[in-house]
């Protein structure tokens, strides 16, 4: 799962933190009990030279201190096999009458001998629970000095990586903006960080020789256009010339006209390539508002004559004018495109219904083609059951028109056996 | 009747004379810019064809001289770049016409026959085969004086047949020069027959000394 990288670094800060702080404190903790263990057993040792020497000038102290009382030392005849010059030190609890529990005690096992050179066994205890409860609450100051640090630093590293990558974020945002073909669409985000200026200069410079090859094929596809027609001009002359003598025998003069059929296929192809890198090539800059009830009408009565022939019935409604700000020639090849088609790909005997408002144009037809695919109808080249006749630009024309005007949209639906293509205002 | 046919592409160059002359044509040439400017500035003819990209200067430059001299030649360009601009710019200036590449010879002729005889001062207006008579302004045409109505695809098709009488005029042809549109010709050849079905109808009540004759299935011919 993906985590913003606030939280990736956080999981080894907090790590890191941890083990770095656990070492430091178990060190610290170390140094800090051989420190006060050394006091209190400096203590001890001190303590035991004052009882040796008074048990010198005062021997009945070793007589009247066999047990631990209120002195905190006991002297005990000591044993043969006891090494009475060694100090020794160890930890035992016992009983405190005022905590009415066993505490920890220091003990030193030492040993000395009196002035008529008998051995005794020496044993001094000092309580260490004020020394343990200093150490048990240094290992809690210890914990919550590594969660205050952890905390800190986590919410330090929160808002300052909030801060360091907004422009991060900004970039994000602008690049999802981004529309290819529209090299203004990015907009670099100012930033003081030096990764994100380079960030910025890298993408700009992406887009633009992107941008670059994009306007490149467009070029090369409106050029290739253009050189085709002086050779397609050429051979098509010269057919027209052989036809021209008539002097050829029919199955002959029939290849020939086939021939330039084909060839006209071929004009016909080329110049729908060349109007749709014209179209994207921003050539058609001009706009005004355009009526589109008058370009229909102005259509519908240039297509009047085959509209007959078909025997088409065409009902139109304006129930508002559609007015837009477009270009008046695209308009016109946009809505001509749009009667053809409904012309072309009626049924027999079919009817045209268009209906205008002020938002909206729709334009169907009668069909038994059922309904089409409206994700590959605008497609260039895209054909349904491999029709001949068509070269399959008609359609991707005017979705190439309609993007160069995105306040007008195109919608296809299919509803009671017709057709119908809607061009809507957006809002 | 002279034209001059300003083209560099020679092949199609030739294929443009080589039919003009079968129209009976006086043909002269110029390949480049220079020699096209000196031959439109010292001779005058009764029609040029204009190629725009020339060697040596485009061919909108030799119309703008010829505007700042006054001199008066009716002119036809011929582009490849069949863009809006290029047409506007052209007619601006002051070419009669404007036709893009490729196009059929016999849409070139038409559009020639038509600039001669706009310019043509006393020339003849009509458009006279047999006893047939055609007026390309007033859009009539009449047999033996006595006017036949021809709705208009039909008056445009028949105009073509009587600018080339006895010549094979293609249906494909027909369709463009007619309906201006080449995609979605199956429909248009089934249109074009019907139109020619009713003209040769209207033609034989009015007792024409012609018929429109199918030529193999390829195109028509006004015999």
């Amino acid at each position: 799962m993906a985590v913003s990288i606030k939280y990736y670094t956080n999981r080894f800060l907090a790590i890191t933190i941890l083990i770095i702080m656990a070492v430091w404190a178990s060190l610290f903790y170390a140094f800090l009990m051989d420190e006060v263990y050394d006091n209190i057993d400096d203590g001890l040792k001190n303590q035991k030279l004052e009882i040796i020497r008074e048990a010198y000038n005062n021997p009945e102290i070793i007589e009247s201190n066999k047990d631990y009382g209120f002195n905190n030392f006991k002297i005990l005849p000591s044993k043969p096999q006891e090494d009475i010059d060694k100090n020794h030190f160890s930890r035992e609890l016992m009983y405190m009458p005022y905590d009415d529990e066993d505490e920890p005690y220091r003990i030193l096992k030492t040993g000395f001998y009196s002035k008529d050179r008998v051995a005794y066994t020496l044993l001094i205890r000092t309580s260490t629970v004020e020394e343990d409860d200093y150490l048990i609450n240094l290992a809690i100051a210890l914990v919550v000095l590594y969660l205050v640090i952890v905390l800190s630093i986590l919410t330090i590293n929160y808002f300052g990586m909030s801060r360091g990558w907004k422009p991060f974020q900004l970039i994000l945002q602008n690049l999802s903006n981004y529309r290819f073909g529209h090299t203004k669409s990015f907009e670099p985000i100012p930033t003081k960080v030096k990764e994100f200026q380079e960030l910025n200069q890298q993408i700009n410079k992406m887009i633009n020789s992107n941008e670059a090859v994009f306007q490149e094929q467009k070029r090369f596809l409106e050029n290739a256009s253009h050189e085709l027609q002086t050779p397609l001009a050429i051979t098509i002359g010269k057919l027209d010339l052989v036809l021209q003598e008539g002097n050829l025998p029919e199955d002959q003069t029939i290849k020939i006209a086939e021939a330039k059929q084909s060839l006209h296929r071929m004009v016909a192809l080329n110049k729908s390539l060349l109007m749709l890198s014209r179209i994207e090539n921003n050539q058609y800059t001009h706009t005004e508002p355009v009526s589109f009830n008058e370009i229909i009408l102005q259509k519908l009565a240039e297509l009047e004559d085959i509209v007959q022939f078909k025997e088409i019935d065409v009902k139109v409604v304006q129930n508002g004018i559609y007015l837009s700000q477009f270009n008046a020639e695209l308009a016109q090849i946009l809505i001509s495109n749009l009667l053809r088609n409904a012309i072309k790909y009626n049924k027999e005997n079919g009817s045209i219904h268009i209906e205008i408002s002020e938002n909206e144009i729709d334009i169907s037809n009668g069909s038994h083609a059922g309904a089409l695919n409206p994700e590959y109808i605008f497609q260039r080249f895209h054909k349904e059951n491999q029709d001949s006749q068509s070269n399959g630009l008609g359609l991707s024309i005017v979705q190439t028109i309609l993007e160069k005007f995105p306040n007008n949209i195109i919608q296809y639906e299919y509803r009671n056996n017709e057709q119908h293509f809607k061009i809507k205002k957006l809002k | 009747m002279k034209i001059l046919i300003i083209e560099d592409e020679v092949p199609l160059l030739q294929t443009i004379e080589e039919f003009l002359k079968s129209e009976n044509y006086l043909i002269e040439s110029a390949m480049d810019y220079h020699s096209a400017l000196d031959k439109v500035m010292n001779y005058q003819y009764d029609c040029i064809l204009l190629d725009i990209m020339l060697p040596g200067g485009s061919g909108l430059d030799i119309l703008k001289k010829l505007k700042s001299e006054h001199k008066k030649q009716p002119v036809i360009i011929l582009s490849a770049k069949d863009s809006v601009e290029d047409k506007v710019l052209g007619l601006e200036i002051g070419a009669d016409d404007y036709l893009a590449k490729p196009f059929h010879l016999a849409e070139l002729l038409a559009r020639v026959k038509s600039i001669i005889r706009r310019n043509a001062q006393d020339g003849e207006q009509f458009i006279k085969y047999k006893n047939v008579t055609l007026n390309p302004d007033s859009r009539q045409v009449s047999v033996d004086g006595n006017n036949i109505s021809l709705n208009r695809k039909e008056f445009d098709l028949f105009y073509y047949f009587m600018l080339r009488p006895n010549k094979l005029m293609e249906k494909t042809t027909l369709v463009e020069s007619v309906w201006g549109d080449n995609s979605d010709q199956a429909d248009n050849l089934d249109f074009i027959y019907s139109q020619i079905k009713n003209i040769r109808k209207k033609l034989k009540e009015a007792k024409a000394d012609m018929d429109i004759q199918a030529v193999y299935g390829v195109g028509y011919k006004l015999i």
